[in-house]
């Protein structure tokens, strides 16, 4: 066993130093490997940072409520009447005196998207006064809260920053009405970073649709207050028709529809051009093994055995895949990991979000260039290993 | 035999390298087929200069009043107008069964996009003449199986039937509307504006967006300020734009898809370009001799080098080719799984771009080489000093 | 009988890193249509330049080098291809077949460059094939031929255009004595039935007893004695 792995040890110095002879093809497929794994982690990345966005809007004592079969905020409907019955739930929690909840509506309004100058979807949401204590996290980083009953906005730093049309201090008008943005505020990691939010009834009443929420947010006491809350609700047939769900169960949902795309389209792509690279990979090798079979014929006249050729070009391939998924993952971590980007969420509106590698898409990217390497390495190893040790190739 | 058949043959002199190389070759045009058809069936639809639409200064998913299509229809310069609501219309189940659905008032609609409605006279006046009736892009109507004068029952997710309490309409299927690469119909799915009015809980007497068709192209500016000019400063602004201005600013709220197609593909061309590139230096290397055999007996440099870029683009065409073929099997899975969405077909100006690029491939991988072989001097290659 | 080939005067320098080696220095000779010349000499003697200087795959520095009467070293690199395939052909010791064609389609390669229509040039493969018995062997490809056999598809190649020159650089060097002697046999029929004007380089005594008269070469001259014959 000591003397194969000496052997394999031996044949690999071998083939690794005569990598500079076929050094352009060696890079060609290294380079190759790069680039597929490059696309990989740029949709992954993609995805994941859209959906951690989503996800971690959601928090698991607050129970938000939908109309059921509403893929999205915009299409649901929730009644004045239905708002006062579901304060009166079970383990509503209560501030000053109050239930902590608030109604919601959410309409679409055009900003400006600063690196195309197009118009987008920008989301703007009417919110109650417990709105904001409903939000945990969420800070005004600059001016103050709307005051209830005025037409004042407070925008997202997310949205800021990607939009424009809605900067701190400006005055726009809206519905023959003017609107004055009197604060900014931050929400690091969520959706609502890239949302407009004003008072419910003056955007109940500017926007035409009095009396009309569309989503309700309740304090529960607990997380574990959830469970109960749903129960009650499905015993009032007033709420028929009402889907009661922790706002983080509500968010995963969402998070899954968006982001489920762009995995797909990246794993697709990936592998269609990991099987480009491949073949980049198997022709270098097969160069190889041609490139040294007299080596390698004289190698196994000395008594090195086929094993040892085998693993000598397994190993090379494997060297050469590595580097290139090492490369390919440090292109992804410079290029793109952390940038901001933005695109149309499940709830229509533009949704701004980090491109986020995380451990398990690395680790997917390393697997990938791993196989690569390994398929790569492996039908080039068969013809090394049989390899005959002819002495008149040897002699060349 | 003769220099093709030449070519042919030392193509295929390492038939596993030659397949790898194809196959590699094969994946970044599919690549780039299918990327381009989608991007082609998004952004190129066909336009009408005279057309222009009319919505929400706020968002194209602000209602306006009904009022403001009487209005606009009136306006001076504006030829026909007609107007469409948004249904949020799906078969069964979302996503798979997502329709894009539009309320419409028929005969006006018929006029404002008449190029893409060329259907036959009866089902045409089926349609006008049922309230319930309704038309389904041929594509739409194929993948769900749905025959002419069916009664199908479609879901929205935004209004609620009157009639039953529930959110379910039923429409008679009064014809199927053929549509064509760039079609303006792709995917849609009409109905009738008065019949949805009228069995809708709320949100009545509102439209979504009025399109309309303008005496000539010249006037679209005018025509265009004069309608926003009419309702400025009332709760339904407007803004009014030419169709193409309007299709563009609605695709690019997806993102920089022009952008991330360039990334993609580029990433894979510049992979195969390597790839090829280096396998091509190699096989002439290899045949260094020969090069030098048959530059003895006779065959010119600019014939060794014809044929060697010869084969790097027979080698290019026939990873183009395969790649043409496998995006179309790519494009009919993806229309028989449907996500949502009309089905995709393989966009002309994406085969024309594989025949361009493949022809710089060929160029780019075969130069190098060929060149190499071109200026191989016989005494060198032959080692006959 | 006419002379085939003359050389007059020919200088010919190789310079290898700093050094300039004069390979020959003044050589004259003729050769006469229809002679078998077997040129022999030690390595570096300038053999194998020889035959590059005549087969026009190599260029004299001064000199003139006629061919039939035409000069054929002020020609240029296009002019000495096109002049190469309608009047020589080349025999080399490794063959030199492509591997990827078949016995017939080596030998049709040089009728590539002519103008034939493809049933004569079927006929003109059959004839060459014939003349050096194996046209039994047309389908098979290089590797499934034996070293005699190949180098026949050679001698194939080298006539089937109908050159006057065929120039030999060691071509029984690869193979054992009986097929060597089999091979001088087919080159000595072609040579005397079809009028071949023969040079052949070789190390091998016997192989040069084929020939109708040997030239010995020795840094970059021949035996005066010799030349004049």
């Amino acid at each position: 066993m000591a003397s194969l792995l000496n052997q394999i040890g031996a044949v690999t110095a071998l083939n690794v130093r005569s990598i500079p002879q076929r050094g352009w093809m060696s890079v060609a497929s290294v380079v190759a490997v790069a680039l597929t794994i490059a696309v990989l982690l740029f949709f992954l990345a993609l995805s994941n940072g859209l959906s951690q966005t989503v996800k971690g809007s959601g928090a698991d004592d607050v129970a938000i409520i939908i109309r059921e079969g509403s893929n999205a905020e915009l299409n649901s409907v929730v009644t004045r009447d239905q708002l006062s019955i579901l304060t009166t739930g079970p383990g509503v929690a209560q501030r000053q005196g109050r239930p902590s909840a608030s109604g919601e509506l959410l309409v679409i309004v055009d900003g400006v998207k600063r690196s195309t100058s197009t118009n987008a979807n920008m989301p703007f949401r009417g919110i109650g006064a417990e709105g904001l204590a409903l939000r945990r996290g969420v800070r005004i980083t600059e001016g103050r809260m709307f005051n209830p009953g005025t037409n004042e906005i407070v925008v997202g730093a997310g949205l800021l920053r990607e939009f424009s049309g809605f900067e701190f201090g400006k005055s726009i008008r809206l519905r023959g009405t003017t609107w004055q943005i009197v604060g900014v505020f931050e929400a690091p990691g969520t959706v609502f970073e890239s949302e407009l939010w004003a008072d419910i009834a003056v955007t109940q009443s500017l926007f035409n649709r009095p009396n009309v929420y569309q989503t309700m947010r309740i304090q529960l006491s607990s997380p574990d207050a959830v469970k109960a809350f749903q129960d009650w609700a499905k015993t009032d047939a007033r709420l028929n028709g009402l889907e009661v769900l922790s706002e983080r169960a509500y968010y995963a949902r969402q998070a899954s529809q968006s982001s489920a795309g762009f995995m797909f389209i990246g794993l697709v792509l990936g592998i269609m051009m990991a099987i480009g690279a491949l073949a980049g990979a198997l022709n270098t090798m097969y160069s190889s093994v041609a490139a040294r079979s007299a080596e390698i014929a004289t190698l196994r006249i000395i008594g090195f055995s086929g094993w040892a050729a085998f693993f000598g070009t397994m190993v090379e391939a494997l060297m050469l895949s590595a580097a290139g998924g090492a490369l390919g993952i440090l292109l992804a971590f410079v290029a793109f990991n952390g940038r901001t980007t933005s695109t149309l969420g499940a709830g229509f509106t533009q949704l701004v979000f980090q491109f986020q590698l995380s451990g398990g898409i690395v680790f997917a990217a390393i697997v990938m260039a791993i196989v690569i390497g390994l398929v790569g390495g492996f039908f080039p190893g068969i013809r090394a290993a049989r390899q005959r040790p002819q002495l008149e190739l040897a002699a060349q | 035999m003769n220099d093709r058949a030449l070519m042919w043959k030392n193509l295929w002199r390492k038939p596993v390298r030659t397949i790898l190389l194809v196959v590699s070759i094969t994946i970044a045009f599919a690549i780039l087929c299918v990327m381009l058809s989608f991007n082609d069936a998004i952004s190129n639809v066909r336009t009408l200069p005279t057309r222009m639409i009319t919505l929400s200064k706020i968002n194209f998913t602000e209602p306006l009043p009904m009022a403001h299509y009487d209005r606009i229809a009136r306006m001076e310069g504006v030829a026909v107008a007609t107007h469409m609501n948004w249904f949020g219309g799906y078969f069964q189940e979302m996503p798979r069964g997502f329709l894009p659905v539009f309320a419409v008032d028929p005969e006006t609609y018929f006029q404002v996009y008449a190029e893409d409605l060329q259907i036959p006279a009866e089902q045409r006046d089926a349609f006008f003449n049922d309230p319930t009736a309704m038309l389904v892009a041929a594509p739409v109507a194929e993948k769900f199986g749905w025959r002419v004068g069916q009664r199908i029952p479609i879901k929205s997710n935004i209004f609620t039937n009157s009639t039953s309490g529930d959110s379910t309409w039923e429409f008679m299927l009064a014809g199927t509307i053929p549509t064509p690469q760039g079609s303006s119909q792709t995917g849609s799915v009409l109905i009738h504006y008065d019949y949805f009015n009228e069995t809708r809980t709320f949100g009545r007497d509102r439209i979504g967006w009025v399109p309309f068709l303008t005496t000539s192209a010249e006037l679209n500016d005018r025509v265009s300020n004069a309608i926003d000019q009419r309702f400025a400063n009332s709760a339904d602004e407007t803004s009014t734009n030419d169709e193409a201005t309007f299709n563009k600013s609605f695709t690019a709220q997806l993102g920089n898809i022009a952008l991330v197609i360039t990334l993609v593909v580029g990433s894979a061309f510049i992979a195969i370009l390597l790839i090829v590139g280096t396998t091509m230096a190699l096989a002439v290397r290899e045949r260094t001799k020969e090069v030098g055999v048959m530059k003895t007996l006779g065959f010119s440099s600019g014939r060794v080098l014809r044929m060697v870029l010869g084969e790097s683009m027979l080698l290019a065409f026939l990873g183009a080719g395969f790649g043409a073929l496998l995006a179309l099997g790519l494009l009919a899975m993806a229309a028989g799984a449907g996500g949502g969405g009309p089905p995709v077909s393989l966009a002309p100006s994406a085969l024309l771009w594989s025949a361009l690029i493949a022809l710089g491939l060929g160029l780019l991988t075969g130069l190098a080489p060929a060149l190499q072989a071109y200026r191989m001097r016989i005494i060198d290659a032959l080692g006959r000093r | 009988m006419t002379d085939l080939i003359r050389l007059t005067d020919v200088e010919k320098n190789y310079t290898r890193g700093k050094e300039k080696i004069s390979i020959f220095d003044k050589l004259t000779m003729r050769i006469e249509q229809g002679d078998f010349v077997a040129i022999m000499g030690p390595s570096g003697s300038g053999k194998t330049t020889l035959l590059n200087l005549l087969g026009g795959t190599d260029k004299a520095d001064k000199g003139a080098i006629e061919f039939d009467g035409k000069r054929i070293d002020n020609l240029n690199e296009g002019q000495l291809t096109a002049w190469r395939a309608a009047n020589v052909g080349f025999i080399f010791q490794f063959y030199n077949l492509m591997p990827i064609l078949t016995a017939a389609q080596n030998v049709e390669l040089p009728l590539l460059l002519t103008k034939l229509a493809p049933k004569k040039r079927r006929e003109n493969v059959a004839t060459a094939l014939k003349i050096v018995g194996l046209e039994d062997r047309a389908k098979h490809r290089p590797r499934e031929m034996s070293g005699g056999q190949q180098q026949r598809v050679a001698i194939a190649r080298a006539i089937v255009s109908d050159p006057k020159l065929l120039l030999c650089d060691e071509p029984t060097g690869d193979l054992d004595r009986t097929t060597a002697d089999e091979i001088l046999g087919t080159l000595q029929v072609l040579n005397r039935d079809l009028g071949k004007t023969i040079i052949m380089v070789t190390h091998d005594a016997q192989a040069a007893k084929f020939a109708k008269r040997t030239l010995h070469l020795d840094k970059g001259r021949f035996e005066q004695a010799e030349l004049a014959a």
